[in-house]
């Protein structure tokens, strides 16, 4: 089995180090975990990996042999292989022209030979067990999880190079759903018995101790532990992260009384969403759970506005607005689930996002009032613990935490009575998660009302008091969260509407 | 020093230019009377360059300006040959430029056309228009109102031994200039079209009313064009359906020339006045040292390839890629 090392690795970038003599072993035939804090070091060394930056010290040894990984070409011929969060596809090529992106297409005569490219990529998919992916199908119509197993089957095709043996992947199920992560599993573990290593890097606690051999924390950009899976626990792992005990992830569960019902919903229906009956009192925190197109994100997005919708819902006894202009004038506040994509302006001052829904009530005849925007950004930065630079730090500058806060701080700006949170804590580090989890707390306490959307089930049984299953657009019945198991959870999201 | 070409690298073109000049012409261009000359020059580019920034910090264009620049001189132009007044032709005029431009807003916006797209159609059909409204003639003479062409060549006098004149069309351009920075830098319509250029769906899903704003960010800037075509009619005391042409091209690069000197590469309309002042200077300055026209409009191409590859190579310095 081939063996790569690292050691005593170190980079920094102007006066900050971002590696600190970090280092790890990766064996073919072993699923290395690299887990680590925002900031921890895991994606410069990752891009060191891949020959994207050089590291001002340290050493990488292949099979006892120095290994020069001085450009992305180097690190291929070594045998590498990388897939990241955001995918390289070309939506408009068909999965087999996916595949053969970065080689040659087979020819015969001079052309295209269209029936070897479609059995290579076929064979390839088939070698991963994916065969459920037509070669043909418009790269476009695949989900996201489908999209990366292509993205692997293309590394497994014949021909060109060295074959590949260790394969990164750099949170590769942040955009996936449950059953897409499922399919991702079982293709590692197909490269795993096929004798590939795999370098697994992930913010989830429980895909990593269910796929991981061993497990190496980094902290502060240095080596904090390497242990094997049988030999650690989630309490172990965060508190190698965060040096932190966190013997409990979730805060307590105050026993406040609930207010009245704020918010009201009867018979919702959009797009993906079919029927929802809820009632969230003040100070509630409920869950909607539910498997992948279960309309738990689309209810979100009915409530917010940002989609058509029919039924009733009455926020605080008046109807509730239809655009996302009149819902958060009511008092409704929302987080999305895509933060880059539907949350922040990565470009722009991270003070502007938050106060962007907020707009009319701190300006004065159409007149920005700067200094009541400042004043309650930092106010609102600080009650959600945002670590940033000042206002005017552009949002994209900061990780992926800090930049959930500043939507976090965008929400309770305009101190909501309803709080809508799509997939709150998604590619969150774990400092930044309990941070959440604590805001959340807070806000019930104070008699916000909490609606959140989650595919992460014990943090849904950890955070809420009742939790709403919805299956296939239909909400088949709610659950008090106290004492719930995630695999009781689990397998009430797989019950089918009884009627 | 990538990071100070960056910010930096146009400003200091800038002060270079106005070296190079002074030292080649050190009789006449840093002068007052220059400077107010150029001032005046430039008026009309200024105005457009200004509105064109409010449709570009939302990350769309109005390529239509310019043809609606010369639409609104003749529309007005029409107007005084009818017998109207100055103020009903040039009420009529800036009607024309809102409706124009509340045209391309509903295609860009309501419709979802690509604002290349669209307001390239409208170009044509503005310019056609202009064309049309006035048989295809230069409008001159009698026709035009003494005291319309006389705004043109007014203006406050500084005293001096020479008197100078500071033009009431530099007076007029800085005004728009102030109402659309205090539009886009101190009113929450402002930050809000900043917004749909940073994310729009963002902007969307936070409240912003995306198709209204997106709509009457390009009626205003109709608004703008026909303002300058009307100053532009008023300099030259004539109204012909091309005079506007050239004013496209110029406003989009001059916001180019200002975007590379924002903060994060993002239009700023002092920016862009800046970047209006480059271009001024430099047709000023090459037109004493008698540089052919053509090799003029080389020059400036070539000055506004430099300022944006500086900026581009100083960003990829500065993030490494």
């Amino acid at each position: 089995m081939p063996q790569l090392s690292l050691s005593g690795l170190v980079k920094t970038y102007g006066a900050a180090r971002a590696l600190d003599g970090a280092g790890l072993v990766l064996r073919g035939g072993e699923v290395h975990a690299l887990m680590g804090e925002n900031g921890a070091g895991k994606s410069t060394l990752i891009r060191i990996l891949a020959g994207l930056e050089r590291a001002d010290a340290g050493e990488i040894l292949l099979d006892g042999r120095v290994l020069t990984l001085g450009s992305p070409a180097a690190a291929e011929a070594a045998g590498l292989r990388f897939l990241h969060q955001e995918l390289q596809v070309v939506p408009g090529l068909s999965v087999a022209e996916n595949m053969h992106l970065a080689r040659d297409y087979p020819t015969r005569f001079g052309l295209v030979d269209w029936r070897a490219l479609h059995l290579a990529a076929e064979a390839a998919l088939q070698r991963l067990g994916v065969g459920h992916i037509g070669a043909r199908v418009p790269m476009a119509r695949l989900g996201p999880g489908d999209q990366m197993l292509v993205r692997i089957a293309a590394t497994l095709l014949q021909g060109s190079g060295p074959a590949p043996w260790l394969y990164v992947l750099d949170e590769p199920t942040a955009a996936l759903t449950g059953a897409e992560a499922a399919r991702l599993f079982t293709a590692i573990a197909r490269l795993k018995a096929a004798g590939a290593g795999v370098l697994y890097v992930s913010h989830r606690m429980d895909e990593v101790l269910a796929l991981a051999d061993r497990v190496t924390v980094l902290r502060d950009g240095a080596h904090t532990s390497t242990e094997a899976r049988a030999d650690t626990d989630q309490a172990r792992l965060i508190h190698a992260m965060t040096g932190r005990e966190l013997s409990d992830m979730y805060p307590a569960r105050q026993t406040a009384a609930l207010g009245p019902v704020l918010l009201s919903v009867r018979g919702l229906a959009a797009a993906g969403l079919a029927s929802l009956d809820l009632d969230l009192r003040a100070g509630e925190v409920v869950g909607l759970a539910g498997l992948a197109g279960s309309g738990r994100n689309a209810a979100l997005k009915a409530l917010i506005g940002a989609v058509a919708r029919r039924g009733r819902v009455e926020l605080a006894g008046a109807a509730l607005a239809v655009t996302p202009a009149g819902t958060w004038a009511q008092g409704l506040a929302y987080v999305p689930r895509e933060r880059r994509a539907e949350g922040v302006m990565l470009l722009r001052a991270l003070a502007e996002t938050v106060s962007l829904p907020h707009l009319g009530a701190l300006s004065r005849l159409g007149f920005l009032d700067r200094r009541a925007e400042r004043g309650a950004v930092a106010a609102r930065g600080a009650e959600v613990r945002l670590k940033a630079r000042g206002p005017g730090q552009p949002v994209g500058q900061l990780s992926g935490g800090n930049q959930q806060k500043v939507l976090f701080a965008r929400a309770l700006l305009g101190r909501p009575k309803v709080l809508l949170l799509d997939e709150p804590t998604r590619g969150v580090d774990v400092g930044a998660k309990f941070d959440i989890y604590s805001l959340i707390r807070g806000l019930s306490a104070q008699g916000v009302a909490v609606l959140i959307a989650s595919s992460d089930l014990p943090e849904l049984i950890g955070l809420c008091d009742r939790i709403a299953v919805l299956h296939g657009g239909v909400h088949t019945q709610t659950l008090a969260a106290e004492g719930l198991t995630e695999a009781e959870l689990l397998a009430r999201c797989y019950e089918s509407p009884t009627r | 020093m990538a990071h100070f070409l960056r910010t930096y690298g146009t400003l200091l073109g800038m002060v270079l230019l106005v070296g190079f000049f002074w030292i080649s012409l050190p009789d006449t261009f840093m002068t007052a009377r220059n400077w107010l000359n150029i001032s005046q020059q430039v008026s009309m580019l200024a105005v457009v360059a200004a509105v064109m920034t409010v449709v570009m910090v939302m990350g769309d264009f109005d390529l239509s300006v310019g043809s609606m620049a010369s639409l609104a001189g003749v529309v007005a132009a029409v107007m005084f040959v009818q017998g109207f007044g100055i103020a009903a032709g040039v009420a009529a005029a800036l009607a024309v430029g809102l409706l124009g431009g509340l045209v391309n807003g509903l295609l860009v916006s309501l419709i979802g056309i690509l604002p290349f797209v669209a307001t390239l159609a409208t170009l044509t059909m503005y310019s056609g228009l202009a064309f049309v409204i006035s048989g295809g003639k230069t409008i001159f003479g009698r026709d035009i109102p003494q005291g319309f062409a006389d705004f043109a060549r007014g203006g406050i006098a500084l005293g001096g031994d020479k008197p100078l004149v500071l033009p009431y069309l530099t007076l007029t351009a800085l005004a728009v200039v102030a109402l659309v920075w205090l539009l886009l830098e101190q009113t929450s319509y402002g930050r809000r079209l900043y917004a749909i250029g940073g994310n729009m769906e963002a902007a969307r899903l936070a409240g912003v009313r995306v198709t209204w704003l997106r709509l009457t960010a390009f009626g205003f800037t109709g608004v703008g064009a026909a303002v300058a075509g009307l100053m532009y009619a008023a300099r030259v005391a004539s109204a012909n359906p091309t005079q506007g042409a050239g004013l496209m091209l110029s406003a989009i690069a001059a916001v180019f020339l200002g975007m590379t000197m924002a903060e994060n590469g993002q239009p700023r309309v002092l920016a862009s006045l800046a970047g209006v002042v480059v271009l001024g200077v430099m047709d000023n300055g090459l037109t004493q040292m008698q540089v052919d026209s053509y090799v003029r409009e080389v020059l400036v191409g070539l000055i506004i390839l430099l300022a944006v590859s500086i900026s581009a190579l100083g960003r990829r310095a500065v993030t490494g890629r």
